[in-house]
């Protein structure tokens, strides 16, 4: 038997020379990697930028109420999961664009006890899908902190170099009290103020979204473009209802290298009229789609912000008999609010219903109010009274 | 006699809270009633005489009409359900009466019926009046529905 002591004596020689041998293949190698270095560095930089994401775009989807629509053939649709289906397909058709989809989904239960995520979030990131996770919404509060959470997990770090977006796919988004926007939750509230409050966590670290669309019913009211205008340059809204069909989001697919800061503007009027065009292709009932410059809107938003508060505060203390009372109307019909600078940076598309009282009603400003309607009025409109007469 | 009625009342009653809840589990009450718009809009399409368009589409305003009256007289219904049933009642009161030309509106043209139709399933769609009426409510109504077209 030999001595293992001496095969470890004997052995050191070999090692050293094996030691000797790799770090000369690993010189060499180093040496040959080194000079190409440049050649290689460059290239990976150009695939870098080429894979750089220009665009980022967030987009929430509540889908936690009733969301269900029908074509013009009678098919059956829901909003959200439609909606869904065209964020995805925005994120997956452009190369140079991450994406996140947060879907805010209604609460389930497994075996009827035990509860499901209600939440469920993507990440893509050039056309292709990075992340996708389950999670809970905010139980207790309609706050935005699991979403700004995850999306704080994943952005890029260049943020302040890409142009962003911001899209919210729901209901109207109240203004004042917003109990049972959730289905699944009655009691929680959310409120445009929610919304807003959200918008800042998602851009604390960046300048605000170049633009914000708002699919959503009547989004072009005065308070919502004030509250939420401080997170975006440009916000496209439906100042009366949306179908729950939604802004077309074609326009996002495939979104141009070559975008410059100075293209928002004309870019979010693109988007606007395309998603006009589709809407009025399938709607008999009203269509409007606002584009409003956020910069230029603030003087008019001044000029009305106190009688707008005076008629929140009229709604706060409104009880269900006296919200019969109160309907939304174009701000132009109130003396109040028309204004010169109401017009002032804010480009209306716009189609009255094919039928209803509002048929003859020709143009809106972009401008939705609130107004109260004595109890004679609403009994008059009820009866269809000479107040909407056909002319 | 008097044993033989209570028993087809409970009967009923259990029928009625059966469909209730199982409506309550499946469904939705806002998408149960766009369904019943839908519906009619559907057959408005498959029918070429302009009458009897009319009569499908007046007949749905009515039927609906009839099943909120009734919800809308019943003590158990809440105050907040029934401001948004009197709202809704008159939401399809203009529609009844733009569809017949009477209360100042002009009537609908026969070549334009189907948009009309269309037109009432997507109004409904996005009316905010039905969504300030309580599920139980809501599931009343189709339930009453149901029976009424029965």
């Amino acid at each position: 038997m030999r001595d293992p002591q001496s095969r470890s004596v004997m052995g050191a020689p070999h090692s050293m020379l094996f030691v000797s041998v790799c770090c000369a293949a690993l010189a060499v190698l180093l040496s040959s990697c080194s000079a190409d270095l440049p050649v290689q560095r460059e290239a990976q930089q150009a695939e870098e930028r080429a894979l750089a994401a220009t665009y980022s775009i967030v987009c929430v989807i509540h889908g936690d109420g009733d969301y269900l629509y029908h074509d013009t053939s009678g098919n059956e649709y829901k909003a959200d999961e439609e909606a869904l289906a065209g964020a995805k397909r925005v994120a997956q058709l452009n190369p140079h664009a991450e994406v996140f989809i947060f879907h805010q989904r209604p609460r389930r239960h497994f075996l009827l006890l035990f509860p499901l995520h209600d939440g469920e979030f993507y990440y893509y990131r050039n056309g292709r899908l990075i992340a996708n996770e389950s999670y809970w919404r905010d139980q207790e509060q309609s706050h935005f902190d699991p979403e700004v959470g995850l999306y704080r997990r994943f952005r890029a770090d260049y943020q302040r170099e890409m142009m962003s977006v911001f899209l919210y796919c729901g209901h109207e988004i109240p203004e004042v009290g917003g109990a049972g926007y959730d289905a699944s939750y009655p009691d929680r509230t959310f409120t445009v103020h929610d919304l807003a409050g959200g918008l800042k966590d998602f851009t604390r670290h960046s300048a605000r979204f170049d633009l914000m669309v708002l699919s959503t019913c009547f989004g072009g009211t005065p308070h919502t473009i004030g509250a939420l205008g401080s997170f975006a340059r440009y916000i496209i809204a439906s100042p009366d209802n949306l179908h729950l069909s939604y802004f077309d989001l074609r326009s996002l697919e495939r979104l141009d290298l070559s975008f410059r800061d100075g293209d928002v503007p004309a870019f979010a009027k693109r988007f606007a009229h395309q998603a006009f065009d589709l809407l009025t292709r399938d709607l008999q009932t009203t269509v409007s789609v606002a584009v409003y410059d956020v910069d230029r809107v603030q003087e008019f938003l001044h000029s009305v912000h106190r009688v707008y508060d005076h008629t929140l505060t009229t709604l706060k203390e409104a009880t269900p008999a006296s919200m019969a009372t109160i309907e939304h109307c174009d701000c132009a019909d109130l003396p109040a609010y028309v204004l010169p600078t109401m017009n002032e940076g804010v480009d209306v598309f716009y189609r009255p219903a094919r039928f209803g009282r509002s048929k003859h009603k020709q143009t809106h400003s972009g401008w939705e109010c609130w107004r109260e309607i004595g109890p004679q009025d609403a009994t008059s409109r009820s009866t269809g009274s000479r107040l909407f007469l056909e002319q | 006699m008097k044993g033989a009625t209570m028993t087809a009342r409970i009967a009923f009653g259990s029928i009625a809270m059966m469909f209730i809840l199982a409506l309550t589990a499946n469904a939705d009450g806002k998408g149960e009633l766009q369904k019943y718009f839908n519906d009619a809009a559907s057959k408005v399409k498959a029918t070429e005489n302009p009458s009897e368009k009319r009569t499908i589409l007046n007949e749905s305003f009515q039927t609906m009409s009839n099943a909120l009256d009734i919800v809308g007289r019943s003590p158990s219904t809440s105050k907040a359900d029934r401001v948004g049933i009197d709202r809704f009642k008159a939401t399809l009161q203009e529609k009844q009466d733009e569809l017949a030309g009477s209360n100042g509106y002009a009537r609908v043209p026969d070549g334009q019926l189907n948009a009309f139709s269309l037109y009432v399933v997507q109004d409904m769609e996005q009316a905010d009046q039905i969504i300030s009426i309580s599920l139980v409510t809501l599931l009343l109504i189709i339930l009453l529905i149901v029976l009424l077209v029965r």
